[in-house]
């Protein structure tokens, strides 16, 4: 907070969290809509659309938290520690909350 | 005027200690007599005063949780007629989550915080004011209509279609829908000016990751009261506008979905628990580290936890709805993140064990709240974990064993650690000390008559025993159980009655307490007891932040701090920057004023006439309301042009900021947060009937140009608005005329809201179809914020009139333009689902 604004702080805080609220939350919406528009049907190689829409944004949200998680030293100095955690919280969350996408039946 | 180092600041010389406190008492004290009481706006009378109320809900709802104890003890009991019971059960659920536990959060948060951060007061005590007089009209209809016999009867999550004007035809789902949303008033309220507190009114060079856990705690559940409330407020309105005017958003036969409500409605509800668990969880590791005379393990640990439970509780809504038949993957989703947030927790719990570990636990009173605490918890922690698991929530879904489980979570998470709290802050509160024994019995047969009660539960639920039933004449093996239950309730009901009497007890005839009795190192035991509505004669800088409560108490109360007395006559506090705490303004509070109370009645007076089916005359009571808040923000206008002020020796800030954010924006910014989360829920609602909902189909509806073009219209003003409250900033700052600017703004909004209209009245009528129900709650809600920022801008005119707006205070213009951009924001949004519901059409 010395080296960087106390809104700045925070919002490296959630950084890692909102990734993860993001990634659900469209996941969730993208879930609803595939279902509703029939692309578990329509294939993209090996996988259904269904299923690739679902995981990109959790892959999305992933690479987001592993580049800050990268970077959150070089930013934040000793005041990195709580927003390390936070981002480690992102990562871990997307990772297995939106594992069943891989193996689940989707609709 | 650059802000100070906080090193660098010499310390104020100390001064005799009386005279100081004459002068602090003078300003910040309340008037005498009941008239006093009304009118005051002081966070520490506030809080006491939510803390009370919310007891005597918790009393009122503990007599119908021994009525329904009382039915179910035997088999066919005709102790109750069905109707009543219907109403009891919902009472109880209802009093116990609206009336009591977030209120009573609500109390002690605002009663502690400004005494931990080191400061006077909230940073809105007229809003803390206001919440209380809400709360309190609010939960006198709900207890009224209980009384006449019209109370709720659709249980506390009042399912649709149960609840809608079909199968609950009276005023009793009125009375919820209401009553309820009255009531949240004071939790939005809440939320916003204890966020805005934290971030900005802690001592100087208190950084974030050096204040208390507890505001750690108490920031974490204001943020998920901000996002978690406005679904619960959405889910609400749309059900009064079905009941009250047949818009069909839960109706399926027009297009409606019943689940959206449970959609809406959990995605408060499950949030809720941790608003809930989060303060309490603040009271255990404030509480912990002290008795047990060490220091708490891991903050930095359980900052993190506090964040994950934050963020991972709103992604566990669909759990309670694993019955009503949801795809499998979304299934998966929720379960995961059901069974991800017991992390957080664990994380909480094995800190406060290390802590216990390292330390010297002392068995005091509080200590022993703890440990039935843990007791508690962790097994209701551990039926959670359950009941995140699908198959076995399909088995369980709506028997005793959810009941149980909720209790054990909401007993055992919230209230064996608010009498932890009570016990540990009631020599603070009263000043006196408790007479020893009576707490220790009360604790035992709270303890006893809890698990008493609920464990057995379980049990009568694994056999199959559903919850809500007012008899099982059937089931007769279920009786033992029950019976069992009845008895135990009755015993933890006298245990809380011990402690009530024990509270009074200790309050009317208690010793009077040494200071800091615990010899606790935090601020908030760094002043008199009772404290005095100032809190501190002076502010501590982080010398007397380190130094301790009982380092600290002299030389705060003999001025060596900051910003001491109050030679001016007006109540001061320091306005800090939101990381490292470094002073930037002094920020005037407002005095006592009965101002809150009549805007809560005015308020009340809509509430009442919608409850009473005047829906024409309704929108009459909202004059004086406006009217009243128009009144308010004059009288915040207080000090135009104040003189900088010494908070010690030549070191000199602005009663303005310069640059900087002010309190009201801050607080503006919170509000614009919950205010987005309302629309995003609305834009959920309007995803979820267009894409989800399995009713017929919305029947077609050709948009024409002229709709397209209002729509366009409206957009396009509005972004002529928000340009001119920026161009009207420009022009004050520089020291320039902006009437006609703001003349001209005026005017852009009113033409914005001509064309809303229009644009209204060319949709279908929203009773029609679902679809078009949320398209018009759609409209009516960009139509409620262009009608704001129209208001908004005439009273920055206002201003210009009278001249209040210089270029160091620019009135009213910094918040209406922040209004007025998010409301550009949020009618383009609109603007473009409806687009998009028309182009999917």
């Amino acid at each position: 907070m010395r080296r960087v604004g106390g809104m700045v702080w925070l919002a490296w805080l959630i950084a890692g969290p909102t990734a993860w609220a993001a990634a659900f939350s469209v996941a969730y919406g993208l879930h609803g809509l595939g279902c509703e528009l029939g692309w578990p049907a329509l294939s993209l190689g090996p996988v259904s659309l269904q299923r690739v829409a679902i995981a990109l944004p959790s892959l999305a949200a992933i690479l987001l938290c592993l580049v800050l998680l990268a970077r959150v030293s070089t930013a934040l100095g000793p005041e990195a520690g709580i927003p390390r955690l936070g981002l480690w919280i992102g990562l871990v969350a997307t990772l297995y909350t939106m594992a069943p996408v891989l193996v689940a039946t989707s609709c | 005027m650059s802000p100070p180092d906080m090193t660098a600041i010499p310390a104020n010389p100390p001064r005799r200690a009386l005279p100081l406190h004459r002068e602090l008492d003078r300003v910040w004290r309340n008037g005498p007599g009941l008239w006093g009481q009304v009118t005051s706006v002081s966070h520490t009378t506030l809080g006491l005063r939510f803390m009370a109320t919310a007891f005597v809900f918790f009393g009122i709802g503990g007599l119908l949780s021994m009525l329904i104890r009382a039915q179910l003890a035997t088999p066919n009991s005709a102790f109750l007629d069905t109707a009543l019971y219907n109403q009891i059960f919902t009472m109880h659920g209802s009093i116990m989550m609206f009336l009591f536990a977030i209120p009573m959060l609500e109390g002690l948060a605002m009663y502690l915080l400004p005494k931990m951060l080191g400061t006077r007061d909230l940073a809105f005590p007229r809003l803390s004011a206001l919440g209380y007089w809400c709360y309190l009209l609010g939960g006198s209809i709900l207890i009224t209509a209980l009384l006449a016999g019209v109370a709720p009867a659709d249980g506390w999550f009042m399912y649709t279609p149960l609840s809608g004007k079909t199968y609950s035809p009276g005023i009793n789902a009125d009375v919820w829908l209401l009553g309820v949303t009255f009531v949240e008033i004071s939790a939005l309220a809440a939320a916003i000016e204890l966020m805005v507190s934290i971030l900005r009114l802690r001592a100087p060079g208190m950084t974030l990751t050096q204040m208390p856990l507890f505001a750690w705690y108490i920031l974490g559940t204001a943020a998920m009261m901000l996002a978690g409330f406005p679904p619960l407020i959405l889910g609400s309105v749309l059900l009064e506008m079905e009941r009250a005017f047949g818009w069909p958003f839960f109706d399926p036969e027009r297009g409606g979905d019943p689940l959206l409500w449970q959609h809406l409605f959990w995605l408060f509800g499950h949030p809720e628990v941790y608003i809930i668990f989060l303060p309490a969880a603040g009271v255990l590791s404030t509480v912990i580290p002290v008795l047990c005379r060490t220091k708490i393990v891991g903050y930095g640990a359980i900052v993190a936890a506090i964040l994950g439970m934050v963020f991972l509780s709103f992604g566990l809504w669909v759990h309670h709805m694993f019955t009503v038949g949801i795809p499998h993957l979304a299934l998966a989703f929720f379960s995961a993140a059901s069974m991800l947030v017991a992390v957080p927790t664990a994380v909480q719990i094995f800190a406060w064990i290390g802590t216990m570990w390292r330390g010297r636990p002392e068995l005091k009173l509080p200590m022993l709240y703890i440990l039935g605490f843990f007791f508690t918890f962790v097994m209701g922690g551990l039926t959670g974990v359950m009941l995140a698991v699908v198959p076995f929530n399909w088995q369980a879904h709506d028997t005793a064993f959810v009941t149980a489980h909720l209790h054990y979570v909401l007993i055992g998470g919230f209230v064996f650690p608010m009498l932890a709290g009570v016990a540990w802050w009631m020599p603070l509160m009263s000043g006196r000390r408790r007479i020893k024994g009576l707490g220790e019995a009360a604790f035992w047969l709270i303890l006893i008559g809890f698990h008493g009660t609920f464990f057995l539960m379980h049990l009568t639920g694994l056999m199959g025993m559903p919850r809500r039933i007012p008899t099982y004449a059937d089931n007769p093996e279920w009786m033992g159980l029950n019976l069992s239950s009845s008895f135990f309730g009755f015993v933890m009901t006298i245990g809380f009655a011990l402690f009530a009497i024990d509270l009074i007890l200790q309050a009317g005839f208690g010793k009077r307490s040494v200071r800091d009795p615990w010899q606790a190192p935090s601020l908030d035991w760094a002043m008199a007891l009772p404290p005095p509505n100032y809190n501190f004669a002076s502010l501590p800088g982080v010398e007397l932040q380190q130094a301790g409560a009982a380092g600290a108490m002299l030389k705060l109360a003999r001025g060596e701090g900051f910003l001491p007395g109050a030679p001016r006559g007006r109540r001061e506090i320091l306005v800090t920057s939101v990381g490292a705490a470094r002073p930037q303004h002094v920020a005037l509070l407002p005095f006592n004023t009965a101002l809150p109370l009549v805007l809560a009645l005015a308020i009340c007076a809509f509430v009442l006439l919608m409850l009473a089916g005047f829906y024409a005359v309704a929108p009459v009571a909202l004059i004086p309301v406006v009217g009243l808040i128009w009144a308010w923000a004059r009288r915040a206008v207080a000090a135009v042009d104040a003189a900088p002020v010494e908070i010690a020796p030549g070191q000199f800030l602005p009663v303005h900021p310069e640059g900087g954010a002010t309190l009201t924006q801050s607080g503006l910014t919170g509000l614009l947060f919950a205010n987005g989360t309302f629309l995003a829920s609305l834009l959920f609602g309007l995803a979820f009937i267009s894409l989800v909902s399995p009713g017929p189909p919305r029947p077609v509806w050709h948009a024409d140009g002229t709709v397209l073009l209002a729509a366009a219209a409206v957009v396009a003003l509005l972004a002529a608005g928000a340009l001119g409250a920026r161009w009207a900033l420009a022009r004050v700052e520089a020291a320039r005329p902006a009437g006609a600017v703001l003349i001209g703004a005026v005017i852009v909004n009113l033409l914005a809201l001509a064309g809303l209209a229009a644009l209204a009245f060319w949709l279908p009528a929203p009773t029609r179809h679902a679809g078009d129900a949320v398209r018009a709650a759609l409209v009516a809600y960009v139509g409620l914020h262009i009608a704001i920022a129209t208001l908004f801008s005439a009273f920055a005119l206002d201003q210009a009139r009278r001249g209040e707006l210089t270029p160091a205070s620019p009135g009213a213009l910094r918040n209406w333009g922040l209004w007025q951009r998010y409301t550009l924001a949020a009618a383009a949004l609109a603007m473009a689902a409806l687009w998009a519901q028309e182009a999917g059409a």
